[in-house]
């Protein structure tokens, strides 16, 4: 099992979201936003034959660069899951997840998106590869102006992939949280609750993945 | 003698015709007769002029002349008594006047002056409407006295209080007494009806009696300005935040808490959901419950700042309005209508 390093996670995040940035067009100025994300995730496994359930912590991060409405962005994530209560036959996962997206905001309370989003579990044997295409809608309410905002984002994935004998099926989840930005300050924290669930194919089963996710994130103007 | 008969045959003849004749013709023929010094012919025609039987009263300026006439016309015959009774009855008619000194001799003239100084007379001229500005402009009386005479003139209400007293001092000839429009304090009159009572001191019994006429005043006050509209949003800006945003901030944070805890059965298996996901709700919950208190109405301070340069504009605005029809108020115009002079009881206050 490789050991998974949240510095080089975070940087990698950095990296990619400077090199969109600079890929942004030039006629406006764009605005970069950056966020760090650590997770205490949950992955529930049912093959139909077989349920586990593994937790652990993740790290994660993403960049992303807006011109005018539009907005591209760039996410990993990294986590170590062991089995619920240290015990069982599950063995250990490491989880990677690499998201891009492309998107817009037709009004200023919702952006849309779409993208590739590649998810891994490996284990010191195998590595279980999902590769899926979805479009996500979030909608955002403030809370206090400039101050607190809630947001609740949902997806679904058009198109999925599996490198297990049962194929995919529908992919879909949702996110809801609550942000905080100290006044005249460019920086925010998020406090926010995730959930995806991924059918498998054939006889049935699905695998569930939950995350409550502590967030910071900077916007450079 | 036939001279008897002929003015006698005169003034049977004329008799009949009297009645048909206006009491001017009868004062004219009387001058006329008095210019040919037929003198009974005179008498009997001025007096049939002066009496109340006649059609066609005359006028107190031809009254005035018809009494001249007869008081000189008697005193040529003799009858001093007479022609001081008519001089007497001319000097209450008119007080101011005088026979023309072209026409009468001197005796004539001498006996009405004797007359007059001998006749106490006081008489009151007020115009029938006048309009004033109080302060600025009168309210005139004339007093006419046949000799000197001490008069008290003051201004009462109808139900007899004491408003002002106008004028207290001797007349001599004539006496214009002027009021200002004001009370004693110095305020304007309410509107209704006034006394103004002239009264000589002292009272005695042969004396002129008090007059009185009666004033109806009334206020014309100019219309006032309006108040200048307060200041509105916009161009203000709100001085007191909303209660609005603090439902929606309520419904907002509500709606992500409750998304929050309904993923797992919306979008997967809700059997294996955790429960530290109610956590998340419950911080999304009390951010909600925050933001509904912050937005609770509450000044702004910096807008009421802001505007404050409006508001002031507006206060300023709004004492010129001020002062303006407080000036206005005070520039109300007074409307004195007269009623006929009167004689009052003697001793009445």
């Amino acid at each position: 099992m490789r050991p998974v390093s949240p510095v080089r996670t975070i940087a990698g995040i950095f990296t990619l979201a400077l090199a969109a940035a600079s890929a942004a067009g030039a006629q406006h100025r764009p605005i970069i936003a950056l966020r760090a994300d650590a997770l205490m995730m949950w992955v529930h496994s049912d093959t139909g034959v077989t349920h586990t359930s593994l937790r652990g912590p993740a790290f994660g991060g993403e960049g992303r660069v807006s011109v005018n409405d539009l907005v591209f962005g760039l996410g990993l994530l990294e986590g170590q899951l062991k089995p619920v209560g240290g015990v069982g036959g599950a063995p250990q996962r490491d989880v990677v997840q690499g998201t891009v997206f492309v998107g817009g905001r037709p009004v200023p309370w919702l952006e849309m998106t779409a993208g590739p989003v590649v998810r891994a579990y490996v284990t010191d044997s195998t590595t279980e590869r999902w590769v899926f295409w979805q479009a996500r809608a979030r909608v955002d309410a403030s809370i206090v102006v400039g101050k607190l905002a809630s947001y609740l984002e949902v997806w679904r994935a058009f198109s999925s992939d599996v490198n297990l004998p049962t194929g995919a099926g529908r992919i879909q989840g949702g996110e809801a949280g609550v942000v905080f930005q100290p006044p005249q300050r460019p920086v925010w924290l998020r406090l926010s609750y995730r959930m995806d669930d991924a059918l498998l194919g054939g006889p049935g089963g699905n695998e569930t993945m939950e995350a409550i996710t502590l967030s910071g994130g900077i916007v450079i103007p | 003698m036939p001279r008897t008969l002929a003015i006698l045959a005169v003034v049977l003849t004329a008799g009949s015709q009297l009645a048909a004749q206006s009491a001017i013709d009868l004062l004219q023929q009387g001058v006329r007769a008095y210019q040919r010094l037929e003198y009974d012919a005179a008498v009997a025609l001025l007096r049939e002029s002066l009496s109340r039987r006649m059609a066609g009263v005359l006028a107190d300026s031809q009254r005035a002349r018809a009494l001249s006439y007869l008081a000189a016309t008697q005193l040529f015959q003799q009858q001093r008594d007479s022609a001081a009774a008519a001089f007497r009855e001319l000097v209450r008619l008119d007080p101011r006047y005088r026979p023309d000194e072209l026409i009468f001799p001197p005796q004539v003239t001498n006996l009405f002056d004797e007359v007059r100084r001998a006749t106490k007379v006081l008489t009151v001229q007020v115009p029938p409407a006048t309009e004033l500005h109080p302060r600025l402009e009168w309210f005139t009386a004339r007093l006419v006295t046949t000799s000197l005479q001490t008069v008290t003139a003051t201004l009462a209400r109808d139900d007899g209080t004491p408003v002002r007293t106008v004028y207290d001092g001797p007349v001599a000839d004539s006496l214009l007494v002027k009021w200002d429009g004001l009370t004693t304090g110095g305020d304007l009159p309410e509107e209704g009806r006034y006394i103004l009572r002239v009264t000589p001191r002292p009272e005695t019994a042969d004396g002129p009696r008090p007059l009185q006429v009666t004033l109806d005043i009334t206020q014309v006050t100019p219309d006032t300005l309006s108040w200048p509209a307060p200041p509105t949003a916009p161009p203000l800006l709100p001085e007191r935040t909303s209660a609005t945003p603090a439902l929606g901030s309520l419904g907002a944070a509500a709606l992500a808490g409750g998304a929050v805890v309904a993923l797992p059965a919306l979008f997967g298996r809700n059997a294996d959901a955790t429960g530290a996901r109610f956590a998340v709700a419950a911080a999304v919950s009390v951010a909600g419950i925050v933001g509904f208190f912050a937005h609770q109405p509450r000044p702004i301070e910096d807008n009421i700042r802001k505007n404050a340069p409006a508001r002031a504009d507006w206060q300023r605005r709004v004492e010129a309005v001020k002062a303006e029809n407080a000036k206005r108020r005070g520039s109300a115009r007074l409307v004195i209508r007269a009623g006929p002079v009167t004689v009052a009881d003697r001793g009445a206050p």
